[in-house]
């Protein structure tokens, strides 16, 4: 019954519909922008924005080249963003065991700037953001009200190229293996972002980097994927030593 | 209510599904508290076509006591299929924003200054203005001596809000003042 996303960046045209679409169900307000020389706008995510399409444009070779990512919550199955949370505020982020959505409550606005900024880094994805006004961490809710009755998130319901796909965990990850093989023959490169740990699976037609730097589990280029790993159990590990203690 | 074997294996289903997420210690109470209510629940819907490109794509809009209250794309028409895109998508807040015209308005030449207007007045002062050029400007020969009747000072536009039928009395419309700047505002 877990739900999982598979977004195909070899579809996405970055037309927005799913970054608007998002906006529009949630009845965020406008960002105050200004030009700055990318079509990704807003900038970043932020309390207003739980949808992002990045646009990254690059030289490879003679030929110029630009990925589009829609980047939202990955929906960790494990999320580290929880473990955190539940150290400060009991439910201020819960995990709904039949969809494995990860929902941020009211309660997020009990944790201090500090604990904020604690989940916020706890996030391999850099996705959680506070809300200027309330305090509350915001991020994507899978549309949780709307999944739960049977419809699709607005992001994929407005999605018109496929990029944007929803259902079952188990058909998703058919559908990721059978999308990753026919965009191979194009993109030799073409690789599943983490998808064993996360309900938000992106198909990359080539290296990461060239969408963001957090289009897979947190890696930076400084840090290596064995610390962050490392970092990504680390609340896990805490919890397991305290049990041990105690 | 009759219930027939797959409704009952269906119903039967959901039963064992919870009653085992329950029995493994799960609480789903913070889950439901998180997640009441739907804000389309029991709202009516009304199609509608999004305005902008020439596409025209089908959308919902679900109208709550009055008040439009979401809008997505419709799945039952074939071109668009549910799915809209950024402008598309945004339909809810064109409606609401505060920025949207809702009279027209109308600011006379070398004015700094809009003033509200009443659709009547409009539509008089577009009938009179385009008779006004029609009569001054209308070319009845070519150079060649042949009957063109053209009108050259006009330009007409039309929109995607329009349907076939209305596209094409505007399409006469324009053809018989003798307009040949006639152009679509979702190639502009």
């Amino acid at each position: 019954m877990a739900k999982t996303f598979l977004i195909d960046t070899s579809r996405c045209t970055a037309c927005r519909g799913c970054q608007i679409a998002c906006k529009e169900w949630n009845e965020l307000p406008a960002n105050d922008t200004r030009q700055w020389g990318s079509h990704q706008n807003p900038p970043d995510l932020n309390a207003y924005n739980y949808k992002l399409v990045r646009f990254n444009e690059r030289r490879d070779g003679d030929t110029v080249r630009w990925n589009f990512f829609p980047d939202q919550c990955r929906h960790c199955i494990d999320p580290p963003c929880k473990h955190e949370a539940d150290a400060y505020v009991e439910g201020a982020v819960i995990q709904d065991p039949e969809t494995g959505a990860v929902l941020f409550t009211e309660k997020t606005r009990q944790l201090s700037e500090e604990a904020c900024e604690a989940v916020r880094e706890a996030c391999p994805y850099n996705i959680p953001r506070r809300h200027p006004v309330t305090g509350a961490l915001v991020k994507c809710t899978m549309c949780h009200e709307r999944i739960t009755r049977g419809m699709l998130p607005a992001c994929v319901k407005a999605c018109p190229t496929g990029a944007m796909n929803f259902g079952e965990r188990e058909e998703m990850l058919a559908l990721a293996e059978k999308r990753l093989a026919a965009v191979k023959a194009e993109f030799p490169n073409a690789m599943l972002a983490d998808p064993d740990s996360v309900s938000v699976i992106y198909l990359l037609t080539d290296d990461p980097f060239n969408y963001h730097q957090n289009a897979v589990a947190g890696v930076t280029r400084d840090l290596d994927r064995q610390q962050f790993l490392a970092r990504l159990t680390a609340p896990l590990r805490r919890s397991a030593r305290a049990a041990m203690q105690g | 209510m009759e219930v027939n074997r797959r409704q009952f294996i269906k119903v039967t289903g959901a039963g064992v599904a919870c009653l085992s997420l329950t029995q493994l210690g799960v609480d789903l109470t913070p889950v439901q508290a998180y997640t009441s209510s739907l804000k389309i629940e029991g709202a009516k819907e009304v199609f509608s076509i999004c305005p902008f490109c020439s596409v025209s794509c089908h959308i919902i809009s679900h109208v709550k006591d009055g008040k439009l209250v979401s809008t997505e794309g419709d799945p039952d028409y074939p071109i668009n299929e549910g799915a809209l895109c950024a402008k598309g998508a945004s339909m809810l807040s064109m409606t609401r924003n505060e920025h949207r015209l809702t009279k027209p308005l109308y600011r006379a030449p070398g004015s700094t200054q809009w003033e509200e207007k009443s659709w009547q007045w409009t539509l008089d002062q577009i009938a009179d203005r385009v008779k006004k050029v029609r009569d001054k400007d209308l070319i009845l020969k070519n150079d060649k001596g042949q009957a063109v009747n053209r009108l050259e000072s006009m330009f007409f536009i039309g929109t995607s809000h329009a349907d076939n039928e209305e596209c094409a009395i505007a399409h006469q419309l324009a053809r018989s003042l003798g307009i040949v700047h006639l152009d679509h505002q979702a190639r502009t």
